[in-house]
């Protein structure tokens, strides 16, 4: 199984070019959304998943910032969308845009910051409450490189994530630690034979999909 | 002598700082800022020391390896220097130096400053032996007390007891070492010249046990008839500034109101009225002009400090292999050679020579070194053949910009009595050594002391989110990542938000200020002035805190003039529903400083500041016009993507496109209910509440204005196509000359091409020209600008409020039959 992102994933169609030449692989397309207070990581998880790089000083995010990335899971190729958003809290308002139809969500937090953990747990309330019942979110604590001055112990967190149904792992965008692997996850436990996962497009308001031709997944 | 005053006005100095051990990162998992940077940021505010008695500090440079530059004024030759060439020195020279050095520390006192480093070096004394400067005197500010630096600063020699012991900070230390080098002259001697290190420290640290200093060294040096000959005045006077308790010292102030200094006074004072008098014409015209502006054209001639540093053999190249690390342990930590020059302080001082410059310099008239302002021949005609050349060449020529600088340093000077000429050169381009007053002026900031009013310091809810973005915001720029300028960009901040009650933080406002910052580093007032003018002017009501329907507005504009100016691409971009939400809220919130390093929106700000609050959405679509190949073929994805990643865009031609358009674009199409205004609108003019939001989003042409269309008939009429949609009947009754007449019932409005249309070369007739649709029913307008738009005609929109409104023109300009 390969499980390495590849770069590239920048078609904007849904057929993605195969990893391995076979030609009987199936792809599928997931709308993604970062979430979490300001600073925690959400842009650097994106860069390290997306383009394995990090930046120490990676700017702040206004409004909104768009990345793709493929990965093959298994034989499915599956390719993710990606809306990492600002995460001051007065972009609130913005955020909905990005979340309604997602598939999924990333809600990021940082391992020394208590108010951070807090925030995350308003916004998988949130999500529960206004984003596709569907949805799969995962809780990722992120900085874990600096575990030894963390505030929010793992065993807290996790604890919280099963209550709530959530994928949880610990990341750290500077190593490059579990962010890959939570991206995998959150593919493993993305629907993929489910034809209705690609409905996602209220970000779009017209919804006007003449551009995208293979838009369905799954073929 | 060590060649004419003249030709070693500038030097050099270098050292380094003392490097981070490893890859050691701090408390917030971001990595130490390199101490080099820090020196940098704190070594800004010398620069705006200016004295007689100081040698003007002009640039700090880093080198690599955390090897710090710093470039300053000399003069003549240093004290030490001066002393062995002309000895002994007379009763009445010391005195002049002995005040003169105490001048010096008196004004970096007032600045709170210390010297710290005082002794003969630092001394400097012209040619003539008559002017004193301290010299070299910021090292112990700028590396924070020596924190910066892997040595110590001063010469033990000259260090008072209390600094010995690590006292540090306190003026009377400096009051110790200026006796001290005062009594070096006087008793003819050299302080402890034999003597180990170690036992200098331990002869100054027993002084605590005498009471009479000046006497011991008197003896130790074998001088005592010296001692006891010397003028008494003078000996009392040496004796209390080296009392071991820095409290009985006196402060510098106190040591300039002696009476025994009166005598120097009176000279002083008798030699500076001559020199007023007295005609300059000896020196060269370009020594007249600030130091800063010297040196400024000495880099534009191609002067390297680096270079020079090199010919000097300051610095030294050694193989790189040699810095290899010889062991590296699993945690990380390695052991290093120690880098040979690394360790010391060579504190050689490196003359920086303005022979060429001045030459080169030398052939332009007087006019330019000074210009008249106000005679009747200005403006001279200096260089206006170069300002064809592309910018970045004109920003190179040290004759162009000198000229530029000068006349730019008299404008301000006149300011604001200067507004509108300063404003009408700043057209031409910017000196960049000016860029930040010039911008103030252009923002009509006028100093007034209300930013040292403002309270900073308070804690405030929105504290933690400035301080997570201020570690982000342009941490390439080393002024703006240094320790100071993350200090100086809170302070603008918090001052900012305190002075806006009705307004919140939000992200992207640190970015907004940080051009400002940068430009007035060592003027936090400028900047935040300049920020403070310049947020009304182009964001007015962005920073609300709910300020959605500013943004829906401002976007929903965006959107109307890229159809006006860009109909195909806006007609694709609207199809793939790529809207301005998505990628433009940070173009516009932070006028482009979110998306561009800072060299790129310096230039994008230059003529920013001369356009009005339209501006900045010409920009947004001469972006948009750059790309819009690569747009015009990719899909929703791809063009989101380009977006987030915005590849290099040429600044230059981005600049020029805004301007054209900004030019050609009649005001009333950009009318926003929600931008400054400052005059009651004209009855023609489109009211500040008529177009509302709904309008505009159902609108994709922009409405134009009466007197808009009064203005292009009366003075343009070839730049203007009247489509008047009204009946043929209706139209021959009464309608505008020229204009030409398309009944909207017989437009086919789903045949989207111009031939459908029943007029004969409609193409020809509005190819090129501001094409305004007009019509009683304001629907029918509507829709035929967006048939037009969808044919792919440029600069199509609506006469707001329909034919009826051209009746109240005065005069007539309709036509009736």
């Amino acid at each position: 199984m390969a499980t390495t992102p590849r770069s590239g994933g920048v078609g904007g169609a849904g057929t993605a070019t195969r990893p391995n030449g076979t030609s009987q692989n199936k792809s599928c397309q997931f709308k993604l959304v970062l979430l979490g207070e300001s600073a925690v990581g959400k842009s650097s998880l994106v860069l390290r998943f997306v383009k394995g790089q990090f930046h120490e000083y990676q700017e702040s995010t206004i409004g909104a910032a768009f990345l793709t990335q493929t990965i093959c899971i298994e034989d499915t190729v599956v390719k993710f969308e990606i809306w990492d958003t600002a995460g001051q809290e007065r972009y609130h308002s913005l955020a909905p845009m990005y979340y309604r139809g997602a598939q999924a969500a990333i809600v990021v937090y940082d391992i020394q910051n208590q108010d951070s953990f807090q925030r995350a747990k308003t916004w998988v309330k949130e999500l529960h409450k206004q984003a596709s019942p569907n949805i799969v979110i995962a809780l990722a604590g992120n900085k874990a490189d600096l575990s030894n001055i963390r505030v929010v112990e793992f065993d807290e967190a996790k604890q919280y994530a099963e209550e709530n149904g959530l994928l949880f792992m610990e990341t750290s965008a500077k190593t490059g630690m579990n962010v890959n692997d939570i991206f995998l996850a959150i593919a493993k436990k993305l629907p993929k034979n489910d034809g209705a996962n690609n409905q996602g497009t209220s970000i779009r308001p017209n919804g006007n999909e003449t551009n995208r031709p293979t838009n369905n997944c799954c073929k | 002598m060590t060649g004419r005053q003249e030709s070693r006005r500038l030097c050099a100095v270098t050292f380094f700082a003392k490097l981070h051990p490893g890859d050691v990162c701090g408390s917030n998992g971001l990595p130490l800022t390199p101490n080099s940077i820090a020196i940098l940021g704190r070594a800004q505010k010398l620069k705006e020391l200016q004295d007689e008695h100081l040698c003007q500090y002009l640039d700090v440079i880093r080198g690599k390896h955390e090897r710090t530059i710093v470039v300053s004024e000399y003069l003549g030759l240093s004290l030490e220097d001066y002393a062995k060439r002309n000895p002994p020195l007379s009763l009445a020279q010391i005195l002049r130096i002995f005040y003169q050095v105490a001048c010096g520390i008196n004004v970096l006192s007032q600045h709170h400053l210390v010297a710290h480093n005082l002794e003969p070096k630092h001394v400097l004394i012209s040619d003539d032996g008559r002017r004193i400067k301290l010299f070299n005197y910021g090292l112990h500010h700028m590396t924070k007390g020596g924190c910066y630096v892997p040595f110590p600063i001063g010469n033990i020699r000259y260090m008072s007891p209390e600094r010995l012991l690590g006292l540090n900070g306190n003026v009377k230390s400096d009051v110790w070492a200026l006796a001290m080098l005062v009594v070096e002259l006087v008793l003819q001697i050299e302080l402890w010249p034999k003597l180990k290190l170690s036992n200098v420290i331990r002869k100054i640290l027993a002084f605590g046990r005498s009471n009479g200093v000046l006497e011991k060294i008197a003896r130790e040096h074998q001088c005592y008839e010296r001692y006891v000959s010397m003028d008494k005045d003078l000996r009392q006077l040496l004796e209390s500034c080296l009392q071991v308790l820095p409290k009985k010292r006196p402060l510098p102030q106190e040591l300039l109101k002696q009476p025994i200094f009166e005598s120097v006074l009176a000279e002083l004072k008798k030699e500076r009225d001559q020199e007023i008098q007295e005609n300059q014409e000896h020196v060269p015209l370009l020594l007249r002009c600030p130091l800063s502006q010297i040196y400024h054209l000495w880099q534009l001639a191609g002067g390297d400090v680096q270079a020079e540093l090199k010919k000097e053999g300051l610095i030294r190249s050694e193989a790189p292999i040699l810095g290899l690390p010889q062991i590296v342990r699993l945690s990380g930590a390695s052991v290093c050679p120690g880098r040979s020059q690394a360790q010391l302080m060579d504190d050689r001082v490196v003359p920086l020579r303005l022979k060429a410059l001045l030459q080169r310099l030398s052939r332009l008239p007087a006019d330019v070194y000074f210009p008249l302002l106000h005679s009747p021949r200005f403006p001279a005609h200096f260089a206006r053949e170069l300002q064809a050349l592309p910018l970045v060449i004109r920003e190179k020529d040290i004759e162009y910009q000198f000229q530029r600088v000068r006349l730019f340093t008299r404008l301000l000077q006149g300011y604001p009595h200067t507004a509108e000429q300063l404003r009408r050169e700043a057209s031409v381009d910017v000196p960049p050594l000016l860029r930040g007053p010039i911008w103030a002026a252009l923002l009509d900031v006028v100093p007034n002391g209300s930013y040292c009013k403002i309270d900073k310091f308070t804690a405030t809810s929105t504290d933690r989110q400035i301080e997570v973005d201020i570690p982000r915001c342009h941490q390439y720029d080393e002024l703006l990542s240094s320790p100071d300028g993350h200090r100086k960009l809170r302070r603008l901040l918090k001052a900012w938000v305190t002075a806006h009650p009705q307004y919140v933080y939000w992200q992207g406002l640190d970015s907004l200020t940080a051009p400002f910052l940068y430009l007035n580093f060592n003027h936090e007032e400028l900047a935040f002035l300049s920020l403070f003018k310049f947020i009304p002017k182009y964001l007015q009501w962005f920073f609300l805190k709910d300020n959605s329907a500013v943004i829906k507005e401002y976007l929903s504009k965006f959107s109307q003039l890229t159809a006006f100016h860009e109909p195909l691409l806006a007609q694709h971009l609207a199809s793939i529903s790529f809207i301005p939400e998505l990628f433009a809220i940070p173009w516009f919130l932070t006028m482009f400083s979110h998306v561009f390093p800072l060299h790129k929106i310096l230039h994008l700000w230059d003529k920013l500041m001369l356009g009005d609050s339209s501006y900045p959405l010409f920009i947004g679509i001469a972006i948009l016009r750059q790309l819009r190949s690569t747009l015009l073929s990719s899909g929703f994805n791809e063009c989101i993507l380009l977006f987030s990643d915005l590849p290099d865009i040429v600044m230059e031609g981005c600049v020029l496109e805004s301007q054209k358009m900004y030019e050609v674009t009649p005001k009333s199409i950009t009318h926003r209910q929600h931008a400054l205004h400052q005059q009651q609108p004209h009855s023609l003019d489109i009211g500040v509440t008529e177009v509302e939001l709904k309008h505009l989003q159902l609108e994709q042409c922009p409405r134009i204005s009466a007197k808009d269309v009064q203005a292009l008939l009366l003075y343009s009429p070839s730049e203007l196509a009247l489509v008047d949609l009204r009946s043929v009947v209706e139209y021959g009754r009464v309608y505008v000359p020229h204009s030409i007449n398309i009944p909207f019932a017989t437009v086919q409005l789903g045949d989207q091409r111009l031939e459908a249309l029943p007029v004969a070369n409609v193409e020809t007739q509005l190819r090129g020209r501001i094409v305004v649709c007009v019509s009683n029913i304001h629907q029918h307008s509507v829709e035929f600008s967006h048939f037009l738009v969808a044919c792919g005609i440029q600069r199509t929109c609506i006469l707001h409020k329909g034919f009826n409104v051209l009746h109240s023109i005065e005069p007539n300009i309709l036509i009736s039959n």
